[in-house]
């Protein structure tokens, strides 16, 4: 049922949300066309494309909404604010730091705004091996043109860059490798810094001021605060969820809210998404729903310089080398990225006490180089014991994937200018001239909790493909198992595609929604 | 492991021949904070007298352990750096980071700080608290380079705890040549809300208001 709803403009500042605080009864019993989970990248989008076409569409967001004029740019108030888990979420063995947005507007309101459009090679991948032969080249080239367009995804200008990145630039290229110049949906970027804690002056096109502003200029209604317990279906058909509403300052319910609707969409990120449908004992007879959990994991070697390079404002991120992304070729992205103290304060392990706190007084000359992997969907998410559980450890292969990325950072950091190098790992260990590198690299073993490792990039827990004993959504994007009951999130990927996946992510929500307004006009 | 009660020292015993999956397995079973809580935290209790009243998740024997490692990890006499017993960290490490986790990765963290605190036992007869400045670091740094992952982890773990919270505190940024928030001193204008995309081809939009 879809109803003609009138057309406001989009407000100059914020967003229309209800909150916690807003809401003052018990029980809530509502009614929509479509309810849509979570309010990142693939649920703004969907809320928009449905309310667009005229449904009257609900977002309910399980995070606080924060206007941007509150981000407070000090990375650990950011964490405990707008990440989820306040910044603690991590894998099971406590090594691996997950890192997702838990508020209105998602991940995108603490990305870094890279964009990458998916690679022909993934595509076609997943063609082959996963029945994706909906997904090519040719049918997602107009929907990246259409975020692209939308989100002002465009390569940096020649100032959009940073101190630490025009080292590492120039290290690259002293080596021969190919220096990319980073593609970023942000508007005249005002070179804070300070993507990872939002956008206080709204430069970073997030969902927060986009896709959720132009959603309710066209009647989408959003709940923040409000997280959903259980999807609801009748028979193979899903017909609406139900909610708690979150008192944020006491984590009490003070609200319990039933939806009805006859198209549930579900964007609550590929952590949560399946946990959801676990709980919701749905869409599951593959036994894949929180299978095949990649999640890009990543370690930043620091380079110590002799000079100060104050490597804190500027671009968030603005260089990659991609010569090794692909599989064949290696299987690891390089990303430049700058830092503030905390985030510093736990990128090495120079040695308790003295050694760390000398290491830290070199803050300014410090510039660190990620090592990002395209790694095997070896581990799973679960609801276990009335709380998650990521169990994830770094494949061998994948490691030794790692080490070969961590030889060309180590290549660059000294090229560019570095005198002295330090590893990740949970002892002290450094890189003091270019000779030792593959000495140390080599010494690496791949153990649990001996590395720091941090994952921007959960992804595949939800897979897509067109066989439904061996993936739980169809290429429509609609779940093989219970009609209506749509994923638009990052636990769609099949594999994971060695990139920032964001624009992945918009462009396969866009493609959904033209599926699900074709199917319920 | 001398000098331990029966219970207590079936428990540790227990938890150092735990593999890395097992530890995290039991985090929530083992009943290793109860059964230590009097008797081995005894002088941590002495050392946690002067636990500030605003401290609401760390018991005063926790207190003590991380008050203790961040006087270790965070060194800064003879240094610019601020010193952070002259910062509110531990009050930070207690309602910015522990009021806000999980129950059960709290209580995973409460048990791994009681098995931090027992560690150095063994080769040193001694609580982590009662250990000397240099006893601590080197306990410190051989448990980050142990074979036992979970010695590892919380190793690894403990320290950025203290470390989130030390330099979380923006006094603790100018000695290192860091200025902090910008949008405000640099007069940023904020953009706003993108306008509706040009792709949209609905009706013309309606005035708000």
């Amino acid at each position: 049922m879809t109803q003609q709803i009138s057309i406001n403009e989009v407000p100059a500042h914020g967003l229309a949300v209800t909150q916690a605080a807003d809401i003052d009864v018990a029980r809530l019993d509502l009614e929509v066309d479509a309810v849509v989970i979570g309010s990142g990248a693939g649920g703004a989008i969907a809320a928009y494309e449905l309310a667009k076409a005229g449904k009257r569409v609900l977002v309910l967001e399980a995070g606080p909404y924060i206007p941007s004029e509150q981000f407070s740019e000090m990375m650990a108030v950011s964490m405990d604010t707008l990440y989820q888990d306040h910044g603690a979420q991590a894998n099971a063995s406590g090594d691996i730091s997950v890192l997702q947005g838990a508020c209105v507007g998602g991940s995108t309101v603490v990305n870094a705004a890279l964009c990458f459009r998916t690679p022909d090679y993934y595509l076609e991948l997943w063609a082959k091996k996963f029945g994706l032969s909906n997904l090519t080249p040719e049918v997602m080239a107009p929907y990246f043109d259409k975020v692209e367009a939308n989100l002002h995804i465009a390569p940096n200008a020649p100032h959009e860059s940073s101190p630490g990145a025009r080292l590492l630039k120039q290290g690259i290229e002293n080596l021969g490798l190919p220096a990319g110049n980073a593609k970023r949906n942000i508007k005249n970027c005002a070179m804070t810094g300070f993507c990872f804690a939002g956008c206080v002056s709204d430069r970073k096109q997030s969902m927060l001021i986009t896709y959720l502003p132009w959603a309710v200029a066209h009647g989408a209604t959003i709940y923040a605060d409000t997280r959903v317990t259980r999807i609801l279906a009748e028979g193979d058909q899903a017909n609406g969820v139900e909610a708690e509403v979150i008192d944020q300052q006491n984590g009490e319910v003070k609200c319990r809210l039933t939806v009805t609707a006859p198209l549930v969409v579900v964007a609550a990120g590929p952590i949560q998404t399946p946990l959801l449908l676990q709980q919701s004992g749905l869409a599951n007879t593959s036994g894949q729903v929180g299978k095949n959990f990649a999640c890009h994991p990543t370690l930043s070697i620091t380079g110590m310089f002799e000079q100060d390079v104050d490597n804190f404002y500027g671009a968030t991120h603005s260089l990659y080398m991609d010569q090794n992304v692909m599989p064949e070729e290696g299987g690891y992205l390089l990303l430049d990225a700058i830092q503030d103290p905390v985030e510093a304060s736990f990128q090495a392990e120079p040695g308790t006490g003295e050694p760390y706190m000398a290491y830290m007084s070199r803050y300014r000359n410090s510039v660190r180089l990620i090592t990002l992997i395209h790694d095997k969907n070896v581990g799973e998410v679960n609801w276990k014991n009335g709380t998650k559980e990521i169990i994830y450890l770094v494949d061998d292969q994948d490691f030794e994937i790692m080490k070969a990325g961590l030889k060309t950072n180590a290549r660059i950091l000294f090229a560019a200018g570095a005198k002295q190098l330090y590893i990740p790992s949970s002892q002290p260990l450094t890189i003091d001239d270019e000779s030792q590198i593959e000495a140390v690299i080599d010494g690496l073993a791949n153990e649990p909790a001996r590395y720091r490792y941090t994952s921007f990039h959960p992804q595949g827990t939800c897979r897509m493909g067109a066989d439904p004993t061996s993936t739980v959504v169809s290429p429509s994007g609609e779940t093989h198992d219970v009609k209506n009951l749509y994923v638009v999130d990052a636990s769609l990927l099949p594999t994971s595609i060695g990139y920032n996946p964001s624009e992945t992510v918009y462009a396969l929500a866009h493609y959904i929604c033209d599926q699900i307004n074709q199917a319920h006009a | 492991m001398h000098n331990l009660p029966d219970n207590t020292r079936a428990a540790l015993s227990r938890v150092h021949q735990l593999s890395r999956r097992d530890f995290l397995k039991a985090a929530g079973g083992l009943t290793i904070v109860a059964s230590m809580s009097t008797g081995l935290f005894g002088a941590a209790q002495a050392l946690a007298d002067d636990m500030p009243t605003e401290i609401r998740v760390m018991s005063t024997s926790e207190y003590a352990v991380m008050h203790r490692l961040m006087e270790v990890a965070l060194p800064t006499t003879g240094t610019s750096l601020v010193p952070p017993t002259s910062l509110p960290v531990m009050q930070t490490l207690d309602a910015a980071l522990l009021e806000k986790m999980s129950p059960p990765l709290l209580a995973g963290l409460k048990e791994g700080i009681a098995y931090f605190n027992e560690g150095p036992r063994e080769e040193y007869d001694k609580s982590f608290v009662e250990l000397t400045d240099a006893e601590a670091v080197a306990f410190c740094d051989a448990w980050a380079d142990s074979n036992e992952p979970p010695q590892r982890a919380l190793a690894m773990g403990l320290k950025k705890l203290v470390g989130l919270a030390y330099w979380a505190h923006p006094p603790t940024w100018e000695p290192l040549g860091y200025g902090g928030p910008v949008t405000e001193r640099w007069g940023l204008e904020s953009l706003g809300n993108a306008p509706m995309p040009l792709s949209d081809e609905s009706t013309t939009p309606t005035p708000q208001g």
